[in-house]
């Protein structure tokens, strides 16, 4: 083989690359589209999932807005206090003290728990469509299905079905709000990470149905109300809740809950 | 020329779409001894119980007043008392509100008023007629009738279509009705027609009922205006938009109402049920429905609403064998009920029974890009790409790919060889699409 062959390949290959490279590079410095540096350092500070909680598409479209001053600095949820502090730094605003929350969910209804109305085995196994039909797979209306909608959109790996239900890690949950905003139900809500008493239940049905459908329902008995000594539970719509800003965690209304529905987290 | 659409699809076309076990059968009339009626079966606010427990009710008594714009009264299906007012579990998302009825065998007619005959009542006072009788669609999407008879400000519309093409597999409901009963339906579209001011109605049947073609074309005689379309046999040549496509051969655009296109299409049930509502003020107490499938006897049943679905199946011998999977409805757009305690509302046009083997889902496996749900959607959708986009939970991006104008007729996973739930997805995001606004 005529070894010339390879040696006059390697030359015009490697001269091309040169000659395209310097073009490359002069393209580059001639047509270079301004960029706001604070775009750069914005598009860092932010927390990087892509998880769309501040409602533009991307960390890339979020930190855009802020830079043309579209969007709040506050917006990125999964940030935290961190990348609040840190935007206002570059904007030149204000930072002020978030609180930190957290997605909670509001049901206790894990099989065996709730009373079953039907086995759903449509092909379609989410919750979205399980509870479109005649009231969904459990005789509660209103508490979790447990075909995981949430967890397919939970960009942090916080959530998981567990007997039936969804479970939260509260240390990996950002408060995105993406499952808040999936759950067909609305079961999971966004809570103070201080606030370690909470109601889980959102069954609106009168006592009775209430209590008949799941074990662990608040039947709005009142019991909690009477025992609160800050004023903080009230019963509407059947349901009995609690002002996180009132409460003081003294846990008398989680002992004489007669369902346990209400639950003191360590 | 056999008329119809793009696209769509033939179900069980060797079996002769599901429809021979109940084909030619007459009508049986099924009194329950009790009745549990909905509020809230029509499309709009649910209406307002004004009866209460203990109260002796005669057939045909409006026992709730309509609520809001588009609400429509509910009437007593039988006479007797009234047992309770009572919140039940319905086909619906929540528990509807239902008043039950104990049946006192006696069916003793409510005072009616009745307009006179259908050429001659005051044509201004059918819309009204027709409001009051409590009728709503009752092809299935039970869409207040007096609403769509109203032509929206600024629309013409210069033609009713009655819609008798039944593509849904399994039923034989309308085509039973239209051999039995072909004047009536006639009379209802004249009916129509008259208070509409239109001039043109069409009724349209799909050639796979030959006989109800030459019932209707008989009873249609020296009518004004009344003519009588054959359709293809093809699914789902029964939706609003392919049925005006295929005899107007005018296309609803994207977003719009019948009346856009210049026509209104009511099924051959709701003319008769307006026929009945003008000539005998008789409002909406009964329907037919098909109750098919695996139950002994598989028949077309004339039903009082509100009677529970296991009394429809005992009427109908029970179940042959061990049923895996019940339907309101067809199999092709029909939903699954939880149990057989759940009523017949106004929109129920079947029951059909699956066995344990049929209803076995076949898992899904992925796609292969045959394109075949494209060559079957109604609406030249690409399901294939609108899947991807739903299941990627990019709906904005959905929207932009019209996944809005998705009719959820089930062609694109019916002819799905990788059986992946296409159909129920696009239902899914629509429904998102308008929950959150996107």
């Amino acid at each position: 083989m005529d070894v010339n062959a390879i040696v006059y390949a390697a030359v015009v290959l490697g001269g091309l690359g040169v000659l395209f490279g310097a073009i490359l590079t002069f393209a580059d410095k001639k047509f270079a589209v301004p960029v706001d540096e604070r775009f750069v350092l914005v598009r860092e500070a932010v927390a990087g999932a892509n998880c769309g909680a501040c409602g533009y598409p991307g960390c890339d479209g979020y930190a855009n807005a802020v830079v043309k001053g579209k969007a709040g600095i506050e917006l990125c949820t999964p940030g935290g206090q961190k990348t609040l502090d840190a935007l206002a730094n570059i904007m030149g605003k204000e930072s002020a003290q978030t609180e930190v929350q957290v997605a909670r969910v509001l049901c206790q209804g894990e099989t065996g728990v709730v009373k079953p109305r039907y086995d759903y085995a449509g092909p379609h196994q989410t919750c979205h469509t399980a509870v479109s039909l005649a009231g969904g797979p459990s005789m509660c209306v209103w508490g979790c299905v447990g075909l995981g909608d949430c967890v397919k959109v939970c960009r942090f790996d916080a959530m998981k079905i567990e007997n039936g239900i969804v479970v939260i890690d509260e240390n990996k949950c950002t408060a995105c709000g993406m499952c808040v905003m999936e759950c067909p139900r609305s079961v999971i809500k966004l809570l103070p990470k201080a606030a370690r008493v909470t109601v889980r239940c959102q069954n609106q049905a009168a006592p009775r149905d209430a209590k008949e459908s799941c074990d662990r329902a608040c039947i709005a008995c009142r019991r909690c109300v009477k025992a609160c000594q800050f004023d903080a539970i009230h019963v509407n719509d059947n349901i009995a809740l609690i002002d996180p800003h009132k409460c003081t965690l003294c846990g008398e209304c989680v002992k004489v809950c007669p369902t346990n529905a209400i639950e003191q987290l360590a | 020329m056999k008329l119809s659409f793009k696209g769509g699809i033939h179900p069980l076309k060797e079996l002769h779409e599901g429809k021979h076990s109940t084909q030619n059968k007459p009508i049986r009339e099924l009194i329950p001894e009790k009745v549990c009626i909905q509020m809230d079966m029509h499309i709009g606010a649910p209406s307002e119980p004004i009866v209460k427990k203990g109260d002796r009710v005669l057939l045909g008594q409006v026992i709730a007043n309509p609520v809001g714009g588009i609400g429509i009264p509910v009437h007593a299906s039988v006479s007797g008392e009234v047992t309770g007012l009572v919140t039940r579990q319905q086909l619906g998302k929540k528990p509807s509100m239902c008043v039950e009825i104990t049946n006192d065998g006696l069916d003793e007619w409510a005072e009616l008023s009745p307009l006179g005959e259908v050429e001659s009542a005051p044509a201004d006072k059918i819309i009204a007629q027709v409001k009051a009788a409590g009728i709503c669609g009752m092809g299935g999407a039970c869409f207040p009738t007096h609403i769509k008879m109203t032509v929206p400000e600024g629309k013409k519309v210069d033609t009713v279509i009655l819609n008798g093409a039944e593509c849904e597999t399994f039923l034989t409901a309308d085509h039973q009705l239209m051999l039995e009963q072909p004047g009536k339906i006639v009379d209802g579209l004249r009916a129509i027609m008259r208070a509409m001011k239109v001039a043109t109605g069409i009724i349209a049947i799909e050639d796979n009922k030959m006989d109800a073609v030459k019932a209707i074309t008989e009873a249609a005689k020296g009518r004004e205006g009344v003519q009588v379309a054959v359709l293809k046999t093809k699914y789902p040549q029964g939706g609003e938009k392919q049925l005006i496509e295929a005899i107007t051969k005018r296309q609803v655009p994207s977003g719009g109402l019948p009346s856009d296109a210049g026509c209104a299409v009511f099924n051959v049930g709701t003319a008769a049920a307006i026929a009945d509502a003008v000539t005998k003020d008789q409002p909406l107490i009964s329907r037919v429905t098909t109750v098919t499938g695996s139950v002994k006897e598989p028949s077309n049943l004339r039903v009082r609403i509100g009677t529970s679905f296991q009394d429809a199946i005992d009427f109908a011998g029970g179940f042959s064998e061990e049923p895996g999977k019940i339907f309101a409805g067809g199999s092709m757009t029909g939903i699954a009920i939880p149990d057989t305690s759940v009523n017949l509302s106004k929109a129920n046009n079947g029951i059909v029974v699956q066995n344990l083997k049929e209803a076995k889902v076949a898992e899904p496996t992925p796609c292969i890009r045959c394109a075949r749900c494209i060559q079957a959607c109604p609406v030249k959708l690409n399901p294939q790409r609108l899947k991807e986009l739903c299941d990627m939970a990019d709906l904005a991006e959905a929207k932009k790919k019209h996944v809005m104008e998705c009719i959820v007729c089930g062609a694109c996973s019916y002819v799905c060889p990788a059986k992946l739930e296409l159909s129920p997805t696009f239902k899914e995001a629509k429904e998102k699409i308008t929950a959150r606004r996107i």
